[in-house]
C-alpha cells in the first residue's frame, strides 16, 4: 500500500470551513480546561502567596467538574478536527528555501500541538479512572504538558488567523478555502457533520458528567463512579489501600494538637465531648467526581485555640497513613480559621466509616479532596 | 496592526510552550516514558486510528445502500469517540478490590445501551430516507 497523497482526499467535508468551526469550540474547551487545571494545581500547592478562597464552598467542585467535562467534550471535537485536516499531513513539501523553512516550522508546531493535546486528553481520562499505565508523576507531567499544549494552541491560532477569520466570516459551504482536490460531496452536508460533532460532544458529556452533576448520575452510564458509597459518599482511597486499618482502630488512638511546647492529646470520646458543629460540604476530587455530605465534628479553630495557635497560622495535618504524597498536608490559615472547617467525626449522622477517615478527618469548604486528610493523627504548627 | 498582533500572539504561544518544556525537564525524572507517551499519541492517531477511519469510510461507501450512508456517518461520529473515551472504564484497569465505589457500574451494559440507541437511530433514519426515495442528506 502506498502512502496517500493530499489530492487523494476528495471529500468537500475535509475543509477549513469545518475545521475552523470545530476548532473554535475545541479552543474554548481547551481554554476552560487549562484555566480550571491551573486552579486545581494551585489549590494543591503547599505555598499560597495569594490565599486560595474558602468561599464559595462549592467552588472547587464546579471548577474541577468543568475541567473534566471540557476535557471529555474535547475528545470528539479533537478527533473530528483532525479528521478534517488529515489530508494536509500528506501535502508536498513547499518549494524555495524560505517557504520550505516556514512549512517545516508549521508542521513542527502542529506536531507538538497534536502530541500534547492527545497526551493531555489520554492521561486525564486514564487518571479519572485511576488507571496509571506509566512511570511518570501524573500531576507534574499533566501540569507541564498543559503549558506546552496551551502554548501550541495559541501559536496555532496566530499562524492560522487569516484562515480562521476567512472561514468564520463566510458561509460554511463557501468553497474559497477548500483544497483544490476537495470537490466531491461527502455523505453528509457540512452542516450535518457539524451537528453530528456537537451531538457527539454532548453525548460524551452526558455519558460521563454524572460524577460531578448528581442529576445526571442515572444517565451517565460511563461515569467512573455511580455516586454510591458508604454513608452515601464514594471513597477515593480505602483504609486498606492506605494501610491504616490497624492504626485507625486502636483503642489508644489520640489526636495530638501541638503548638511548639504546648500540646494536647485527645481520644475520640474527648473529641466527641467538645462542642460539635454540623455542616453540608462537598467532597470534590481531582479526578473530577464530587458528592455532597453532612459532616459533624469539632471546628478546627476550636482545636487550635486549645493550644493558643494565633489566627491566620498555617498548620500541618498528618495522617496515620505512613506513605503517599498527601500523608501530610498544609491547612492554610484562612481555611483553618473558617467556621466551616471541621475535624469531622461523623458523616450523615453516623460515626465516620473507616474508609471515610475514622476516627477523624479534615473537611473544609472549596478544597480538593486530596487535601481533606483522612485518619488524622496530628495537627501542628510547623517548627 | 493585525500583523504585529499575530506575531505577538505567536511569540506568546512559543513562550508558554517553552515554559511547559522547562517545567517538564526540571521537575520530572521519567522523561523517557513521557516522550514515549507523547510520540505514541501522534503515531496511534495518524498512522492507526485515522487509517482505520479512512478504510471504514471507503467500505461504507462501497457496501452500504445510499440512504444508509449519512445515518451511518452520524452514528459513527457519535459512537466512535465515546467508545475511545470509554476505554479506561470498559477495561476496568484501575479497579481495586478494596474500593467498591470506584468503577462501580456495568460499563459493558452502558456501552451496549449507547450502541443500541445509535443502531436504532441509524436504522430508523435509513428507513425514513429510503421511503422518501432520497439518497441525499
Amino acid at each position: 500500500m502506498r502512502i496517500p497523497d493530499e489530492a487523494d482526499f476528495r471529500s468537500r467535508l475535509r475543509s477549513a470551513a469545518v475545521t475552523a468551526r470545530v476548532g473554535l469550540w475545541l479552543g474554548i474547551c481547551f481554554g476552560v480546561c487549562f484555566l480550571t487545571g491551573l486552579v486545581s494545581h494551585y489549590a494543591q500547592n503547599a505555598a499560597h502567596p495569594v490565599p486560595f478562597p474558602t468561599s464559595p464552598a462549592w467552588g472547587y467542585r464546579v471548577t474541577q467538574g468543568l475541567h473534566v467535562v471540557t476535557g471529555t467534550a474535547a475528545v470528539p471535537l479533537l478527533l473530528v478536527k483532525l479528521w478534517t485536516v488529515y489530508p494536509r499531513l500528506f501535502r508536498r513539501p513547499e518549494r524555495g528555501w524560505r517557504n520550505l523553512l516556514l512549512d517545516v516550522l508549521e508542521r513542527g508546531s502542529v506536531l507538538v500541538l497534536v502530541a500534547s493535546a492527545v497526551f493531555m486528553l489520554a492521561s486525564g481520562l486514564a487518571n479519572s479512572a485511576q488507571w496509571y499505565p506509566w512511570s511518570f508523576s501524573f500531576r507534574t507531567t499533566h501540569y507541564a504538558v498543559a503549558w506546552i499544549a496551551i502554548g501550541s494552541v495559541v501559536l496555532h491560532v496566530a499562524v492560522k488567523l487569516p484562515v480562521v477569520r476567512g472561514a468564520l466570516g463566510s458561509d460554511v459551504d463557501d468553497a474559497a478555502l477548500d483544497r483544490p482536490a476537495a470537490t466531491e460531496p461527502g455523505v453528509l452536508t457540512r452542516r450535518g457533520l457539524l451537528r453530528a460533532t456537537w451531538l457527539a460532544a454532548g453525548v460524551a458529556v452526558v455519558a460521563t458528567a454524572g460524577i460531578a452533576v448528581p442529576p445526571l448520575r442515572r444517565v451517565s452510564v460511563l461515569g467512573v463512579r455511580s455516586g454510591r458509597g458508604p454513608q452515601g459518599v464514594p471513597v477515593n482511597k480505602s483504609a486498606v489501600a492506605a494501610r491504616v486499618t490497624a492504626s485507625a482502630t486502636r483503642s489508644d488512638y489520640r489526636l495530638v494538637v501541638a503548638n511548639g511546647d504546648r500540646q494536647v492529646a485527645l481520644s475520640r470520646p474527648d473529641l466527641l465531648a467538645l462542642p460539635q458543629s454540623t455542616r453540608e460540604l462537598p467532597i470534590a476530587c481531582v479526578e473530577g467526581w464530587s458528592a455532597g455530605g453532612t459532616w459533624t465534628g469539632v471546628r478546627v479553630r476550636d482545636l487550635l485555640d486549645l493550644v493558643d495557635v494565633p489566627a491566620g497560622t498555617d498548620v500541618l495535618v498528618t495522617s496515620l497513613q505512613e506513605s503517599g504524597p498527601f500523608t501530610t498536608t498544609v491547612l492554610h490559615g484562612n481555611f483553618a480559621d473558617d467556621d466551616r472547617t471541621l475535624l469531622a467525626l461523623a458523616l450523615d449522622g453516623e460515626p465516620l466509616s473507616l474508609d471515610h477517615g475514622f476516627p477523624a478527618r479534615v473537611i473544609a469548604p472549596d478544597r480538593p479532596g486530596v487535601l481533606q486528610t483522612k485518619w488524622v493523627a496530628r495537627i501542628e504548627v510547623p517548627a | 496592526m493585525i500583523r504585529s498582533m499575530r506575531w505577538a500572539t505567536g511569540a506568546a504561544g512559543v513562550a508558554l510552550a517553552l515554559y511547559g518544556g522547562w517545567l517538564l525537564v526540571t521537575r520530572e525524572d521519567r522523561l523517557g516514558d513521557v516522550a514515549l507517551w507523547l510520540v505514541a499519541g501522534v503515531v496511534l492517531h495518524d498512522a492507526v486510528l485515522a487509517a482505520i477511519v479512512v478504510v471504514l469510510g471507503a467500505l461504507a461507501v462501497r457496501l452500504a445502500p445510499a440512504p444508509a450512508r449519512a445515518p451511518l456517518a452520524v452514528g459513527f461520529v457519535m459512537l466512535g469517540p465515546v467508545t475511545l473515551l470509554a476505554v479506561p472504564v470498559l477495561g476496568r484497569f484501575g479497579a481495586r478490590a478494596d474500593n467498591p465505589t470506584l468503577l462501580d457500574r456495568d460499563y459493558t451494559a452502558g456501552w451496549l445501551v449507547l450502541a443500541g440507541i445509535t443502531t436504532v437511530a441509524v436504522v430508523g433514519a435509513t428507513l425514513v430516507r429510503s421511503r422518501r426515495g432520497s439518497g441525499k442528506g
